[in-house]
């Protein structure tokens, strides 16, 4: 017989970087941040939106906030409209 | 026929003893042929072989030009015949009863038209519950499907029960491609299907390094390398190279395989890279001079060797910018095991 020469065979799945992490954000009426992870934001530098991949079965659609925090923190936060709920991110 | 008789009815009769292995290499030789013609293969036994043409239909123009393609991969030599239909079962059935070069396509509507009236020899079955049902009058596929499933279970056992399902067409599992043998394989799973050629090319940087890191090659010169890759149809394709001097250099493996990438005829969710032949030395020139900072990158890989022993294999990672535009922040890069 022929030996097995798959054993040598190796597949990687390849990781994702930057993966978006839950995140604990309490929203005003409008949508905007107060609260990320229980700390009060100072300002919102910047919101931008983000929807892709709207022809596929994973569609994203994010509503991202630059904030600065009370503590002088920066953190980008969104709330993902697909699945409803929050999360951070390195942008 | 007895061996006597047969020689003595034709005395220029020749025995050929029984080889496996070559036979089993013949038979991969057919795999690999059906793989680089796109089609992700799942052997059954030697002479058997199960794939899916919904991923290469659009490349070959359609169900038949497919099967004449797969046809064509096996060569004339085999006798090959190709049946195809939803279902496993069927498709088998319909190969087993085609005439040698013919491809047999059975719709799901024809399904049990077709199953009907073929003997019962076509099912998987001992011999002694083919021969009860013979003796129960039962002698085609369509006889045995009319029976109620739970009567021919309490009569027949599991394996009866089973030759009632195919006897109706059996399950529609989509055969599940093999990953094809290699000396030394590496292989990238994307997240996503990936069609842009740029981050296609990247990643295929990645697995150059990687792969020559593999401990397995032992410092030997690569001969020939193949480049493979999961469609995101569900098809698999595969390019080999061979080159004229073996080499172990980065660059000149992905200048042999770049150009290949732009015959990708679909999104791929997972790269491979194949070291199919290696040969253990060349003649080559030695350098008189080392290049600017060989020191330099001789001390870091030392020290990620140690960073390795001390963690274990696929601790040391580098991050492959394979979509920088990307307005998905995840997206942009992917953290691809690093083993050298």
């Amino acid at each position: 017989m022929v030996a097995n020469s798959r054993s040598s065979c190796a597949a990687r799945p390849a990781g994702r970087v930057n993966d978006p992490r839950p995140a604990l954000v309490e929203a005003r009426f409008d949508g905007t941040p107060c609260r990320v992870d229980r700390e009060q934001v100072a300002l919102v530098r910047e919101e931008w939106r983000v929807v892709d991949r709207w022809w596929t079965e994973e569609p994203v659609d994010r509503r991202y906030f630059d904030v600065v925090l009370e503590s002088g923190r920066n953190a980008v936060v969104f709330r993902d409209e697909e699945r409803g709920r929050w999360f951070s991110q390195r942008a | 026929m007895r061996l006597g008789e047969a020689l003595a009815t034709c005395p220029s009769l020749v025995l050929v003893e029984q080889d496996p292995a070559r036979a089993e290499q013949a038979w991969e030789g057919v795999l690999r042929r059906l793989e680089d013609a796109g089609f992700a293969v799942e052997p059954a036994e030697p002479g058997c072989v199960y794939f899916e043409t919904r991923g290469v239909e659009r490349l070959y123009g359609g169900l038949r030009k497919a099967l004449e393609r797969a046809l064509a991969a096996v060569g004339p030599r085999l006798d090959a015949r190709v049946g195809a239909a939803e279902r496993r079962f069927a498709a088998l059935a319909a190969a087993s009863v085609a005439r040698a070069g013919q491809a047999l396509v059975v719709s799901d509507e024809r399904r049990s038209e077709f199953l009907g009236p073929l003997p019962l020899d076509l099912l998987p079955l001992e011999r002694e519950r083919a021969g009860e049902l013979r003796e129960l009058g039962v002698r085609k596929l369509g006889e045995l499907a009319r029976l109620p499933g739970d009567a021919v279970a309490e009569r027949l056992g599991p394996t009866g029960h089973r030759a009632w399902s195919l006897a109706g067409g059996g399950a529609a599992a989509s055969p599940k491609g093999r990953r094809p043998p290699a000396e030394i394989a590496e292989a990238i799973e994307f997240p996503e299907a990936i069609d842009n050629e740029l981050t296609i090319r990247r990643a295929l940087t990645a697995l150059v390094d990687t792969i020559l890191a593999r401990p397995e090659r032992a410092d030997r010169f690569v001969r020939k390398l193949a480049v493979t890759a999961k469609l995101v149809g569900g098809g698999s394709w595969r390019r080999t190279a061979t080159l004229r001097d073996p080499t172990a250099e980065r660059d000149r493996l992905r200048a042999a395989l770049g150009p290949k990438l732009t015959e990708l005829p679909a999104p791929v969710t997972a790269l491979g890279l194949e070291l199919v032949e290696l040969t253990a030395s060349r003649g080559h020139q030695l350098e008189l001079v080392r290049t600017e900072g060989a020191q330099l990158g001789e001390r870091l890989h030392e020290g990620l060797r140690q960073v390795r022993a001390a963690t274990g294999t696929g601790s040391v990672c580098t991050v492959v910018e394979v979509a920088p535009w990307s307005r998905i922040p995840e997206a942009r890069a992917l953290l691809v095991p690093r083993d050298e």
